[in-house]
Order: structure tokens, then C-alpha cells, then sequence
């Protein structure tokens, strides 16, 4: 019953939380119709659109608007876990974005059988993909809501990782002459939202190293989901940990 | 007195023994911290009713925040039955009614009690019952089933009650509670508080509604700029008075002749003003006036009440 609450209340938090869904689904549409792409084209529109901009939009403010207004006030001084409603809250996401993802390869596959455009070869592995990132993104989205005010965890994520990136660009490109970037490709290869790892993996690219199922490294592939569902744990821990530890007050009379 | 005593032979629900809190934004430096609780110790058994006053700034709501386990003091400690503030044993045991209020707008008030019941724990029968019951009490049933976001302030308070209310809580923090109700709504909450206290519940109020509080408890804890102020002295004076008796004349000769001078606050030939430290000496005041030639038009009894006190001392800054 609380869990059910719980889980419940994210798809009901803001009245936008159907309304993205819903413009995410038709710009799949428009993507489709206007590009006619093959399927791994598509697989990695889906992957950057969905797996990183749509928890940022899900998650934007999703524990920054309850503690903006207080309502956090009441919640926590219920006798629950801070874990648990963390936890529920991700949870809520993540039903969401499963949902989200099936009804994206139910719609692509009837566009293809329609049009008969396209190729649908890799497109689960791309929605995978697309998923295992969607949470890791959540994870740390929601994490950053427990300490950055109403909204701004989402828009901090999008201009870090924009920023991020292009700084690396310009380091990689200047650097590679001179010296080692090892480290730091290292670091947002790992610790980071794995863009790259998952990409890798969705795209089949890992095939050439090791024992292949079709396109697929078994050994490597396996190794992307793992690494980056233990991130999403990790970012999950942290956010967690400060939401236990946090003090909420508004007024100080 | 519930606070800052030895005498409560009760077991305490709330025990608070020298917080202190301190206020200090994350790169300020020390000048800019914010002492907003010095020292305070608090003991409240089983259903007894405390009433924290004090002008804006005080530390009424941080006390409560404490209590509630909402923030932690920088000293001291908070148990709330036993438990510390912020553990889930403690919670068990707690409501608590923030002085802003805010729910999910696209919710019911059905809604927001399900699910708060939920919170608490609750079975979806328990919950039922115990909406219908808070429903009837606070007189909720009109709009149990209209969105929260068409609420108007008293509407919220009254669903802000019930959820503090709804796991039969053996605390109850409320901050500001009748703000925004009206005359009738704030008649009820005094009622259901006091069938609340009579039925054991401890109840931590915080209101500037003094006239209220005095309605519901003689239990006070007055804190001026983090501190607590004792003015027991201050309320036993106050309930005392002045009594103003109004003459047709000899007021002077009347005064001097029939009453002792340090009672004699002050004296014209229409008006005497005598101090009373008595209610009950009234009547023989004015029985001796009469039978020593006074010709009496008016007679008026002024009493300070708690609002009084409280401006009063406000105002002095004591």
C-alpha cells in the first residue's frame, strides 16, 4: 500500500509528466517520417533523446519542489525510510520510462510494417540501452534534487554533460600529441553516465573482441549492464544518504 | 508547568534537554550565524497541552522542527516517546501540521489521506475508517472529493489537521493551526483539541492566536530571540487587576480617607483607579466605598489576558 502510494504519486506529481511522454512519442513519429532512418539510426536517436533528456525532464525538481514548498516537511515525518521514498520515487520513473520504451518499439515497429522503411535489427538493444541509461540518468538526477533547489538538478546535469563534453573535445584534440588523456577519458568512461560504454555496447561495436553472440561481445556486454546498473546503485546511495542526513525547514520562527 | 520543571510526575513524551540551534548558511562566516534556540529544555507528558508563544523569530517553529525531527541541533537532545526525533520509532507516534500547508494540487483531500494514511503505515480499511471519522469531526465532507488545488486556506488547514491526525498520532505538533479559519472552524479545533488531550494525546502547539491558547491550556512556554522567558509572575499579576471605579464626586477626600495609599494607582474627584490583587476583593472594595459616603456611578474590573501579557512584554523587550 505505501509503496503502491508511493510509486503512484510520480505519475501524478506534475500535470507535464504526460505531456512529455506524449511529445516525446510524437517527435519519434516525426523523426521517423522525416529522416526514414534504418533502425540503428534510429536506435541511437532514441538512446540520446530518451535515455538522457527524458529523466531529465521526469525528474526535474522531483524531490527540489517538495522541499521548495515544505510538502517534504510532512512526508518525512512519517514513519518511513528515507531509502524508501527515494527508492520509490526511481522506481516510479523507471515504470514510467519502461512503459515509455515499450510503447516506443510497439509504435516503430508499426511504422516500419507500414512504411516498410527501416531496419528493426538492433532496435531492441537500442531501447536496452536506451533504458539502462534512462536510469542511471534518474538516479543521478534525483540525487542532485535532494540538494540543488526546484528544477535545477535537471538543467545542472544537461549543462555539465554538454560542458564536460566539449571541454574533452578540445582536450582530446589538443592533447593528443602531447600527452597521455588516459585518466580523464577513463574517468567519464566509468564514473560518469555511460554514454559511451552503453553506445558501444547497443551498437554492436564490442563484437570484434570477444566471444560473440550475432554483433554482441557476451563478455563486454554484460559488462556495460553491470557497470552501469552499478552506477545507477551508486548514484541511488548517495542521493539516498543525503536525504537522510538532510535538515528541512523553512521558516525559522 | 509542563517545561523547564521537575514537578512533571508524568512520564514524558517529549523530552528536550538543552537544545541549542544554530543557523549558519554553507561559506558565511561566524557573524553570520543565527542563534535561534539558546539552551532549552522541555518535558511534556501524556495529554498534556503546551503552548510555545513569542513574536516572529522567536524559535516557536524551530523548537517544533526539532521535535519533529525535521532539523538537527547543533546541541543537546530531542526524544519523542522515548525515541530519538528522527528515527522512524518516533514518527510512529507523531503528527505533525506544518504553518504553510501544501498537498499534490491534482489530488483529492480522499487522496491525500489515503495516501498519507499509507505512509503511516495504514491498511486501506484503517485508513477508510479513520477518513470518515476526521471527516465528520472537522467537518470535511463537502469537499472530500474536490481537487486540493481549488482549496481555499481554511479548507487546507482542516486537511493539514487530518493528516497530522490520521495514524491516531500520540503526538501532536501543531504550527499555527487556526490560520486561516474561520470564527466556526476555529470553535471546532479548539474542541477536537481538547477531546484529544482528554483522550491522552500530547499536543506541542505554536500559535499567535494567544486568546485561543488561553482556551486550551495554562501551559506556556514564552521565547524571545531563542531563549525562554518565564513570566509566571508576569500571568499571576495579570490576573490581578485594576479596578476602576467612577464617582459623582470627592474622589480625593473619599481616597484618602477609606483606602490605603500604595492601593491608590490613581485618583480624581470622578475616578479612582485601585489596584486589586484579587478578583474576589472586589465586591467588599466597593461595599466599604459605599458605606465611607462614595456615591458610585460605574465600576470596572481590567484585567490583562495572555494577549496582553504577551504585547506587553513584547513591547518592554524582556
Amino acid at each position: 500500500m505505501r509503496k503502491y502510494e508511493l510509486i503512484r504519486e510520480t505519475f501524478c506529481r506534475r500535470g507535464f509528466i504526460w505531456i512529455v511522454h506524449v511529445v516525446w512519442l510524437v517527435l519519434y513519429g516525426g523523426f521517423w517520417w522525416l529522416f526514414l532512418p534504418n533502425g540503428p539510426e534510429f536506435g541511437r536517436f532514441v538512446f540520446i533523446w530518451s535515455g538522457f533528456f527524458l529523466p531529465l525532464a521526469l525528474t526535474a525538481g522531483i524531490f527540489g519542489d517538495d522541499i521548495a514548498s515544505g510538502r517534504i516537511c510532512v512526508l518525512v515525518t512519517k514513519p518511513l525510510w528515507a531509502g524508501e521514498l527515494y527508492i520509490c520515487r526511481v522506481l516510479g520513473v523507471t515504470l514510467q520510462a519502461t512503459a515509455h520504451f515499450i510503447l516506443t518499439g510497439c509504435i516503430v515497429l508499426i511504422l516500419h510494417l507500414i512504411m516498410r522503411k527501416g531496419s528493426m535489427e538492433y532496435l531492441g538493444t537500442w531501447l536496452f540501452a536506451s533504458w539502462l541509461l534512462f536510469i542511471t540518468v534518474a538516479a543521478l538526477s534525483t540525487s542532485l534534487s535532494v540538494v540543488v533547489g526546484r528544477t535545477f538538478n535537471s538543467l545542472l546535469i544537461l549543462v555539465v554533460v554538454v560542458t564536460v563534453y566539449f571541454i574533452l573535445g578540445l582536450l582530446m584534440s589538443s592533447m593528443r600529441q602531447k600527452a597521455d588523456t588516459g585518466v580523464l577519458t577513463a574517468f567519464i568512461r566509468y564514473a560518469w553516465p555511460p554514454f559511451e560504454l552503453l553506445s558501444k555496447f547497443a551498437g554492436g561495436e564490442y563484437g570484434k573482441y570477444s566471444l560473440i553472440v550475432g554483433r554482441f561481445s557476451v563478455s563486454k556486454s554484460v559488462a556495460c549492464v553491470v557497470h552501469s546498473l552499478f552506477l545507477t546503485v551508486v548514484y541511488s546511495l548517495i542521493g539516498i544518504i543525503l536525504l537522510g542526513k538532510r535538515q528541512f525547514s523553512r521558516q525559522r520562527d | 508547568m509542563a517545561m523547564n520543571n521537575n514537578d512533571n510526575k508524568q512520564a514524558a513524551v517529549v523530552e528536550c534537554k538543552q537544545l541549542t540551534k544554530i543557523y549558519k548558511k554553507l561559506l558565511a562566516g561566524k557573524s553570520k550565524a543565527v542563534c535561534a534556540l539558546q539552551d532549552i529544555s522541555l518535558s511534556v507528558g501524556r495529554g498534556q497541552i503546551v503552548g510555545l508563544i513569542g513574536p516572529n523569530g522567536a524559535g516557536k517553529s524551530t523548537l517544533l522542527n526539532l521535535i519533529a525531527g525535521l532539523i538537527f541541533p547543533n546541541e543537546g537532545s530531542v526524544a519523542v516517546c522515548g525515541h530519538p526525533a528522527r528515527s522512524i520509532e518516533a514518527h510512529k507516534g507523531l503528527g505533525y501540521m506544518p504553518e504553510h500547508p501544501v498537498f499534490l494540487g491534482r489530488y483529492t483531500a480522499r487522496d491525500v489521506l489515503r495516501y498519507h494514511g499509507a505512509l503511516s503505515g495504514m491498511s486501506r480499511q484503517t485508513i477508510s475508517s479513520q477518513t470518515d471519522k476526521l471527516t465528520e469531526k472537522l467537518q470535511m465532507d463537502e469537499y472530500l472529493d474536490r481537487r486540493c488545488m481549488d482549496f481555499s486556506q481554511g479548507m487546507k488547514q482542516r486537511l493539514a489537521l487530518s493528516i497530522a491526525m490520521i495514524n491516531d498520532p500520540k503526538v501532536l505538533l501543531l504550527d499555527e493551526p487556526s490560520n486561516g479559519l474561520d470564527p466556526i472552524g476555529i470553535i471546532q479545533l479548539r474542541n477536537f483539541l481538547k477531546e484529544l488531550r482528554a483522550a491522552g494525546t500530547t499536543i506541542v502547539i505554536s500559535s499567535h492566536r494567544l486568546g485561543e491558547l488561553e482556551q486550551l491550556t495554562s501551559d506556556y512556554m514564552f521565547m524571545y530571540r531563542g531563549q525562554v522567558v518565564s513570566f509566571a509572575d508576569e500571568l499571576a499579576c495579570a490576573h490581578a487587576g485594576r479596578l476602576r471605579i467612577e464617582l459623582v464626586s470627592n474622589g480625593k477626600a473619599i481616597a484618602e480617607k477609606l483606602l490605603p495609599p500604595s492601593k491608590v494607582l490613581s485618583v480624581s474627584d470622578t475616578e479612582l483607579q485601585i489596584a486589586v490583587g484579587d478578583p474576589e476583593e472586589v465586591p467588599d472594595i466597593v461595599i466599604d466605598l459605599a458605606k465611607g459616603g462614595a456615591r458610585i456611578m460605574g465600576v470596572l474590573l481590567e484585567r490583562e489576558n495572555i494577549e496582553d501579557v504577551f504585547v506587553r512584554l513584547c513591547h518592554e523587550g524582556t
